[in-house]
């Protein structure tokens, strides 16, 4: 039970009151807010070292604990795509590597990228730094099972790199754990492997219901008074329909991963058809893999917008804090978000046009998925207009803003080719679903998290980060990304299968000899760009330049804490209470650019806020 | 529900931007529902295992083959008594919601402890009626209908010792309390109401579809596929 606030019951305030102690000018009325009616949520405070930065019950310390696990994952990550480049580009160099090393580094990359990296790093990373600052809340409703939610996603990702080291290595069934051959001899890791991938996804999973409860629940019940949810900034709305999208998904991978083990271990047979093995045939019979199928991508396409709102979120929050605009058309973004949301659960076969369904069914998924590309669209317009006659300050963090939009705008358009059965299926399990799948959901969300990063790192640290370091950083990655899948594209065009150890002897692969190694070559540099944000974060740590409070002029409640960083309860020993959205910049007749979320109505009283 | 959709497209439609929604905003508490923060826990866990349920319900049905014969299973009588015994949870819940809501606190400990004590013979009882299933030879392994019955019954039971989990804590602070405190604990002992009420409600639609109606269930499945 905290002492800290034990007293603070008694003195929540309502902010004319505030005001009139500073401000002889507030007028009550206007300013009215109505008296907190709920209690002040009590807070555990750590004492020790251990308490206080390992088995931490803040939602603050938990989100840079997310962040720095998911990072050393991606790391990981990151140093398999090199193996694999260079496989695939200077295959005379990788002597050491076997084709199973091979569909092994395919494999762990894929799933770590997807699931340890990118939802880890929004979700718990973000989700958990985020959400109470942006609604005003002391912390997460149930700290303490937050703080069990990322010690699982620990135990998992501990789970998942134990298999690099026990018999037959990791899984190397590619990232969708198809069943049969995922658990028959002959794949890699068809043992232990892909057992102990099953157990980290478990985990992962209960993991990670425990803290989309504690996301859900917090931005749903424990908002500061005058937070609506049509108030909220869109950073928030993103994490939060994700955080639905994730509790609605990942049981579909939860059981997947459940029943896979049960084929393995017990004999059941529920992705198993009748098999015959050398001439003999195997105990299983009677299942079917494609119930696999529809399990994982029930959980795999919504993935992609597990990792696509808050990035669209959040995207939204940086380009209008460093544009000077109100966001383009807020409405329409929330419900761009919520119509996303629903429409990702009803698209998941067009990963499956080739598994041989009804043609009907095809030509169902192609159009939801198609109708998604509507909100999406809206989306990048919205982005767009405002930028346009924006106060656009060319930072770092527009810099990856601007990135973001054209590379998702690249991998939208390939979506749409893909979308359609008649162009999926000759493009199907080519290098071009490669290209697509990195632009749109790899590198346009990394930019996002790099944006995002750079913004944050002030409230996170009190220090900026080098913007000169930065630069360096954004023009390698983006230039160096679009280097590698461009490219990819047309070798995708040519036919050029994914998942092959080696590109066999033809003469249409020739063509492909000399790109892949540029593939490769600008591969490495992105790769070892992404060093340069590290390198910038230690040194800006140590001799960065102070941010002081509100460094960026942004309005929502994040930056407007008493202290920076904000410590444990967030909010001292007063909540803030919110007057307006979190967008009003620029506003005609306001003193500054900027109206923070709790400036009282009274203070900006000559102020005409414009309509979009 | 109507009110929930209603308040929903409510809350999207607003203007948040406008002087006339901002004076009617600031007003806001910051809480969408009037429920506390475990119920809507135990609402947002129906949802997630209402979504896990329906899944392994739609792998049953797709695993059949239609080949199989699903009509000499066994059904031994032990799994009525198994079912009755969750009624009697649900019904003692209740009694324990009607206490609380008449502030009388006499029974409560009692009560609680007879919810724990019959769902712990529940567990026993389905593992007991594991083991009468494999005297008769079949196993989880024997054919897709077995499979996804014992898978079914497993998740089922985790799904009740996760609110055992719960329940003990809840029941183990209760008793350290005087009557007139119990009350307190009011949020805690209802959002266990509700969850036992969820476990009785996937229990039935698992009784029914997979054990009492298994073969007509099937067969209407197939009719409504051809």
């Amino acid at each position: 039970m905290s002492e800290d606030f034990k007293d603070s019951k008694a003195i929540q305030a309502q902010s004319s009151e505030t005001i009139s102690s500073g401000a002889g000018s507030s007028s009550p009325d206007l300013d009215y807010v109505r008296p907190a009616e709920v209690g002040d949520q009590d807070l555990y405070h750590g004492h020790s070292f251990i308490t206080k930065w390992v088995f931490c019950q803040d939602a603050k310390v938990i989100g840079v604990q997310y962040f720095c696990l998911a990072t050393f994952t991606g790391i990981i990550g990151l140093i398999l795509s090199w193996l694999m480049r260079l496989q695939l580009g200077y295959p005379e160099a990788a002597g050491f590597m076997t084709a199973e090393h091979y569909y092994q580094f395919v494999t762990m990359h894929g799933m770590i990228m997807v699931v340890y990296f990118l939802t880890a790093l929004f979700l718990g990373g973000f989700g958990n730094y985020l959400i109470p600052l942006m609604v005003g809340a002391r912390d997460m409703v149930f700290p303490y099972l937050n703080m069990v939610s990322f010690w699982m996603f620990f135990v998992a990702v501990g789970v998942l790199l134990a298999s690099f080291f026990v018999p037959g290595g990791p899984t190397g069934s590619g990232w969708t754990l198809y069943p049969p051959q995922a658990i028959l001899e002959g794949t890699p890791g068809s043992g232990m492997g892909i057992i102990l991938m099953c157990v980290s996804l478990i985990l992962f999973v209960a993991g990670f219901t425990m803290g989309g409860l504690n996301y859900l629940i917090t931005v749903l019940q424990a908002r500061t008074r005058g937070m609506t949810l049509m108030r909220m900034p869109l950073t928030v709305w993103g994490i939060f329909t994700a955080t639905v999208l994730a509790m609605l998904a990942f049981p579909a991978l939860l059981v997947g991963s459940l029943m896979m083990m049960l084929d393995k271990l017990l004999g059941t047979s529920f992705f198993m058809p009748t098999i015959l093995k050398a001439g003999e045939v195997l105990e299983y019979g009677g299942g079917s893999p494609i119930l696999f199928q529809h399990l994982f991508w029930f959980f795999g396409h919504p993935e992609v917008y597990i990792v696509a709102l808050p990035a669209f979120g959040i995207i939204s929050d940086l380009i209008s804090v460093h544009s000077r605009k109100n966001i383009f058309g807020y409405r329409m973004m929330v419900w761009a978000i919520v119509i996303i949301g629903a429409l990702s659960f009803f698209v998941w076969a067009h990963h499956m046009y080739v598994s041989g369904m009804n043609p009907w069914f095809g030509f169902f998924f192609a159009t939801t998925t198609l109708i998604i590309a509507v909100p999406t669209a809206m989306k990048v317009y919205n982005w767009i207009l405002t930028l346009w006659r924006g106060n656009i300050r060319m930072n770092t963090v527009m810099l990856w803003c601007l990135g973001f939009i054209v590379t998702f705008v690249n991998g939208g358009i390939t979506g749409i080719f893909l979308g359609n059965v008649s162009v999926d299926v000759p493009l199907s399990d080519t290098y071009f679903v490669i290209a697509h799948f990195h632009m749109v959901m790899g590198i346009a969300p990394l930019m996002v998290i790099m944006g995002a990063v750079y913004h944050w790192f002030p409230l996170v640290t009190g220090k900026f980060l080098s913007e000169k370091l930065g630069k360096w950083h954004f023009w390698l990655t983006f230039l160096g990304a679009y280097s590698i899948y461009f490219p990819m594209h047309y070798l995708g065009f040519i036919g050029v299968p994914r998942r092959y150890f080696e590109m066999y002897d033809s003469p249409y692969m020739t063509s492909a000899v000399g790109m892949n190694e540029f593939i490769s070559t600008a591969a490495f540099i992105v790769g070892a760009a992404q060093f340069i944000l590290i390198y910038n974060i230690i040194k800006s740590l140590k001799i960065g330049k102070a941010a002081g409070k509100n460094p960026w002029q942004a309005n929502s409640l994040e930056w407007l804490t008493p202290t920076v960083p904000p410590e444990h309860g967030n909010w001292g020993d007063r909540l803030p209470v919110v007057h307006r959205w979190a967008y009003d910049y620029s506003v005609p007749g306001a003193k500054e650019d900027f109206i923070t979320q709790t400036t009282p109505p009274s203070e900006v009283t000559d102020s005409k806020v414009e309509k979009t | 529900m109507s009110g929930l959709i209603k308040k929903l497209f409510g809350t999207l439609t607003q203007k948040p931007w406008e002087k006339e929604q901002m004076a009617m905003d600031s007003l806001h508490e910051g809480k969408t529902f009037n429920i506390s923060s475990q119920k809507s826990a135990v609402i947002i866990i129906f949802g997630i295992a209402t979504v896990l349920f329906s899944l392994v319900f739609t792998a049953y049905l797709y695993t059949i083959p239609p080949e199989q014969d699903t009509m000499y299973l066994l059904k031994p009588n032990l799994l009525w008594i198994n079912t009755t015994i969750l009624f009697f949870v649900t019904y003692f819940f209740g009694k324990i919601t009607k206490d609380l809501e008449k502030k009388e606190t006499l029974k409560i400990k009692k009560n609680l402890i007879i919810v724990g004590g019959l769902s712990y013979l529940f567990l026993f009882g389905q593992t007991i009626f594991w083991f009468q299933l494999m005297q008769s030879g079949n196993y989880v392994s024997t054919n897709t209908y077995f499979s996804s019955f014992y898978f079914f019954t497993a998740l089922h039971g985790l799904h009740l010792l996760g609110g055992l989990f719960f329940w003990g804590k809840v029941t183990s602070r209760v008793l350290k309390l005087n009557n007139s405190e119990i009350l307190d604990e009011e949020k805690n002992i209802s959002a266990l109401s509700l969850y036992w009420t969820y476990l009785l409600i996937v229990w039935i639609a698992f009784f029914l579809m997979i054990y009492l109606f298994n073969d007509s269930f099937i067969a209407w499945c197939k009719s409504l596929i051809s």
